[in-house]
C-alpha cells in the first residue's frame, strides 16, 4: 500500500517537474530557433541544414563580428530540437522555441508539409518564419504574413534548364515531361510546362508515373514514339536511375535529359555504371563548385555577405565534425542565416514586423547565389537554380553562366 | 443513485488528468502545444483501446480513420469556404463529413475484415489503409498526391484572428473533448451489455456465438465507435489545426504503431491505461527531443522495453494489482 502511494507520488513529482521546468529560460542573444529533422525520413537533409546554419552562425560571430543592431555587435545563437520529421513535433517545438527560448526568428523544418504545419503557430505569435525546406508554391498562396522563403519554389526547378537549352539551341522545340506522381514533382512539371510553352516549345509528351515504380518501359516507349528533343522529369533518386537506365535500354537518344532530385547526387553516376549517366543533367539549388563571388555580385549590382564557398565548406565540416561536402540543403539553410542578419541590420531592429518588412525588400548575393523574395507572399524569386551535367564522371555546373564551372555538352552523348 | 455513482468512479482520475493538463496548458505560457501533443496521444490511445481493449483484435489499419477524418475536415473547408454565409458552419460540415467517411470505412472494414481473426485481420486492415491511400493518389481524387492546402481559404472565409484562435486553441481543445468522450464511452460500454458481450467474444468468440451472442454486431459497434473517435481526432488535430493534407502524410502506419505503444505502455483494456501511456509516451518523446535532440529514439526504445518488461500488463495493470483491496481500487479500471 505504502509502495503504491510512493509510486504515485514519484510519478506526479517527476512529471510535475517536467511540466514546471518548461516555463524557465531567458534569451540573452539574437537566437535562431529551429525544429530540425534530426531523425525520421528527412534526417539526412536535417543534418545538412544544421551544419549549414552552424557554419554561417560561426562566420557571423567570429569573422563578421556579430549582428550590428543599434551600434552594438550582437552574437547569434542557435537553438534547435529534433522534430523527428513529424508534424506534431513541429507545432509543439515551435511554440516552445518562441515562448520558452524566446527566439528571434524561427527556421522551418524540412519539406513542404512540415513547413505548412509550423506556419500557423508562427503566425499566431507573429514570428518571422523562414523556409529553407518547403518548395511548394502553394505555401505562399495561403496568406501567411510572416513566412519568407529561401529555397526556390518547386515550379522553378526546370526553368533554368529550359532557358539554358534555348540559349544554346534556339531551334529545339519538342519537349517531353515525365515526372513522378508526387506533390513536389507535379509542381515542377507544372512550372516546366508553363515555361516551355512560354519559350515557344511544344509539349509532345506529358505523363506522371507512380511512386516506387519498378518499370518505366511502357511510359518510355510511348515517349519514344513522340520523338522528343528534350526530356525533363524525375522525382526521386531510385526512379531517376531507372529512368536513365531504361532510356538506354530502349535506345532513346535525345539532345538533353534533365532529372530532378536524382542526377545531382554523387552516387548517381556510380549506380548507373558511369556510361549511362554521361551527359544527364539535373537542377539543384546549389552545388559545390559554383562560382558566386563578391565580384560577381558587384557585376549584377547586389550586395555581398557571408563566407566564400571554400570558407563555407570548411566551416560546415567543422560544425558537423565530419569530412563531408555540404549539399544544397546546407547551403540554403546557411544563406537563410545571412538573409536574417542583413534584414536585422538594414532595419536596425529585431522587431518581427520590421524584420519581415526588411526581408521583403532585401536583395543580396552570397555563396548560395541571389536572394530576393516577393514582398507580399514571401516567395523566393531572386534565386536561380544551377544546372549540373555529368561529364567524364564529374559533376560540372553548366548553368547559369556566371556560376558555371564548365561548358555544356550538347547534344548529350548517346546512351 | 447509489448504484450508478460507483459505476463511473474510474472516470474521475481520467477526467482529473485531462483537467490538470488543460489547466497547465492554458495558464502556463508556452505549454499549450505540448499539452495538445499529450492530449493527441491520450485521445488516440483511448480511441484505439475501445476496440482493441474489449475485443482483443489488433487493428493495424487504425490510421485510416484518422486520415479519413482529416480528409473530411479538409473537404468541408476546401469546398464550402466559398459560401460566406456558412461562416463557422464549414467546420461543422467538415466534422460531419469526417464522421461520414469514417462510418463508411468502418462499415466496409467491418464487412471485410471483421470476419477474419488474428494476423489475417491485422493484414486486411493494413491492406485497406494502403489501398485507400493509393486509390486517392491513383484516381487523383481530393487533390490526389498533391493533397489539399486550405489554410488560405479558411482565412478568407473566417478572418485571420478567428483562424488563429481555431488552429492554435480550439482544434486542440476539441481533442481534449474527444479524449474525454472516448473515456466515457469506454466506461459506458464496459459496464453495459455491449461490454459483457465483447468480453465474452474476447475470451472465446466461438463459445460466445454458441451462447447466442451476435459477435459481429457487437464488434461492429465497438469498431464504429473507435473509428468515429479516431476520425474526430484526425479532423481536429490535423484537418483543422494544420490547414493541409497530403495522402503520404496521413495514411502512415507509424501512427497506428504509436497507438499500440501508448496503450501497451499504460495497460491494454484499461480505462486509465491510455492516459498514463499517452503521458509517458508524449512527455518522454518531447523531453528527450528537447534535451538530447537526435538521440532521443536511442534512449526512448530502451525505456519502452524496460517498462514493458517490468509491467507486461502496463503501468495501470501493475497499479491495479498493487491497489487491490485498498480504498483506491475503485478509481482504477
Amino acid at each position: 500500500m505504502k509502495r503504491s502511494y510512493l509510486t504515485i507520488t514519484i510519478f506526479i513529482v517527476v512529471f510535475g517537474f517536467l511540466f514546471a521546468t518548461n516555463a524557465f529560460a531567458a534569451p540573452k542573444k539574437l537566437v535562431i530557433g529551429h525544429p530540425a529533422c534530426l531523425s525520421g525520413k528527412y534526417a539526412k537533409a536535417g543534418e545538412q541544414a544544421i551544419g549549414g546554419i552552424k557554419a554561417c552562425i560561426d562566420w557571423v560571430n567570429n569573422v563578421y563580428g556579430g549582428v550590428l543592431v543599434a551600434g552594438k555587435r550582437i552574437p547569434l545563437e542557435y537553438k534547435y530540437y529534433d522534430c523527428e520529421s513529424k508534424k506534431e513535433g513541429v507545432t509543439s517545438l515551435i511554440e516552445r522555441l518562441i515562448t520558452v527560448n524566446k527566439v528571434n526568428v524561427v527556421f522551418s523544418a524540412y519539406s513542404s508539409g512540415l513547413t505548412l504545419a509550423g506556419a500557423p503557430v508562427a503566425e499566431r505569435y507573429s514570428m518571422v518564419y523562414m523556409d529553407h525546406g518547403g518548395a511548394s508554391d502553394r505555401i505562399f498562396q495561403q496568406g501567411f504574413k510572416y513566412i519568407v522563403q529561401t529555397i526556390g519554389p518547386g515550379s522553378k526547378y526546370h526553368v533554368g534548364t529550359l532557358d539554358m537549352i534555348k540559349y544554346f539551341d534556339p531551334k529545339a522545340k519538342k519537349v517531353a515531361l515525365a515526372y513522378e506522381d508526387s506533390e513536389f514533382a507535379r509542381m515542377t512539371m507544372g512550372g516546366a510546362e508553363k515555361h516551355a510553352k512560354k519559350l515557344g516549345c511544344k509539349i509532345v509528351f506529358k505523363r506522371t508515373y507512380p511512386k516506387g515504380v519498378t518499370d518505366l518501359t511502357p511510359l518510355l516507349s510511348d515517349m519514344k514514339a513522340r520523338k522528343p528533343e528534350i526530356v525533363v522529369g524525375g522525382g526521386h533518386y531510385e526512379d531517376g536511375q531507372l529512368f536513365a537506365r531504361q532510356m538506354s535500354d530502349l535506345d532513346i537518344n535525345v539532345k538533353a535529359v534533365s532529372l530532378v532530385a536524382s542526377a545531382t547526387l554523387p552516387a548517381y553516376y556510380k549506380a548507373l555504371g558511369g556510361r549511362i549517366a554521361e551527359g544527364v543533367m539535373g537542377p539543384s539549388h546549389w552545388e559545390y563548385g559554383v562560382t558566386f563571388s563578391p565580384k560577381g555580385a558587384k557585376k549584377v549590382g547586389l550586395d555581398w555577405i557571408g563566407p566564400g564557398q571554400d570558407e563555407f565548406v570548411s566551416l560546415f565540416k567543422k560544425a558537423l565534425g565530419k569530412d563531408i561536402i555540404p549539399d544544397y540543403h546546407a547551403a540554403e539553410a546557411g544563406a537563410q542565416v545571412l538573409a536574417y542578419v542583413k534584414a536585422v541590420e538594414n532595419m536596425n531592429s529585431v522587431d518581427q514586423d520590421k524584420v519581415r518588412a526588411a526581408l521583403g525588400k532585401l536583395k543580396f548575393m552570397s555563396f548560395y547565389g541571389g536572394w530576393d523574395v516577393d514582398d507580399t507572399t514571401g516567395m523566393q524569386i531572386g534565386h536561380s537554380m544551377v544546372d549540373m551535367q555529368w561529364q567524364d564522371g564529374k559533376r560540372v555546373i553548366v548553368w547559369p553562366l556566371e556560376a558555371a564551372t564548365g561548358k555544356l555538352i550538347y547534344p548529350k552523348p548517346k546512351f | 443513485m447509489k448504484k450508478t455513482l460507483p459505476k463511473y468512479y474510474p472516470l474521475i482520475p481520467v477526467f482529473a488528468a485531462y483537467l490538470i493538463m488543460f489547466l497547465i496548458g492554458f495558464f502556463v505560457p508556452g505549454m499549450w502545444q505540448m499539452v495538445a501533443l499529450l492530449a493527441f496521444y491520450c485521445a488516440l490511445g483511448q480511441s484505439w483501446n475501445i476496440f482493441m481493449g474489449m475485443t482483443g483484435y489488433v487493428d493495424f489499419g487504425y490510421v485510416t480513420f484518422i486520415a479519413l477524418g482529416t480528409y473530411g475536415m479538409s473537404l468541408g473547408i476546401t469546398y464550402c469556404s466559398q459560401y460566406e454565409w456558412l461562416g463557422i458552419g464549414i467546420i461543422v460540415i467538415g466534422f460531419i463529413l469526417a464522421m461520414f467517411l469514417a462510418s463508411l470505412s468502418a462499415l466496409l472494414e467491418a464487412f471485410i475484415a471483421l470476419r477474419l481473426r488474428g494476423a489475417y485481420f491485422a493484414i486486411a486492415c493494413i491492406g485497406i489503409n494502403e489501398g485507400l491511400r493509393y486509390f486517392i493518389e491513383g484516381a487523383k481524387i481530393w487533390g490526389g498526391s498533391e493533397g489539399l492546402i486550405y489554410f488560405g481559404a479558411l482565412v478568407q472565409a473566417l478572418g485571420r484572428d478567428t483562424v488563429n484562435q481555431l488552429t492554435s486553441f480550439w482544434a486542440d481543445f476539441s481533442v481534449f473533448i474527444i479524449a474525454a468522450l472516448a473515456a466515457f464511452l469506454n466506461m459506458h460500454y464496459m459496464r453495459s451489455k455491449i461490454g459483457y458481450a465483447l468480453t465474452a467474444v474476447r475470451e472465446d468468440e466461438d463459445a460466445a456465438k454458441v451462447m447466442g451472442i451476435n459477435a459481429n454486431k457487437y464488434k461492429t459497434i465497438a469498431f464504429l465507435t473507435s473509428g468515429w473517435l479516431g476520425a474526430g481526432v484526425g479532423a481536429m488535430a490535423w484537418g483543422l489545426k494544420l490547414g493541409y493534407v497530403y495522402p503520404g502524410d496521413v495514411f502512415v502506419i507509424h501512427y497506428t504503431v504509436e497507438c499500440i505503444v501508448v496503450v501497451l505502455l499504460g495497460g491494454a483494456g484499461t480505462l486509465l491505461g491510455p492516459v498514463v501511456g499517452g503521458l509517458i509516451y508524449g512527455l518522454s518523446k518531447y523531453w528527450l527531443a528537447v534535451i538530447m535532440p537526435g538521440f532521443q529514439l536511442l534512449i526512448f526504445a530502451p525505456i519502452i522495453i524496460i517498462i514493458i518488461v517490468a509491467a507486461p500488463e502496463g503501468v495501470v495493470g501493475l497499479l491495479k494489482r498493487r491497489l487491490k483491496g485498498t480504498r483506491l481500487e475503485m478509481f482504477i479500471e
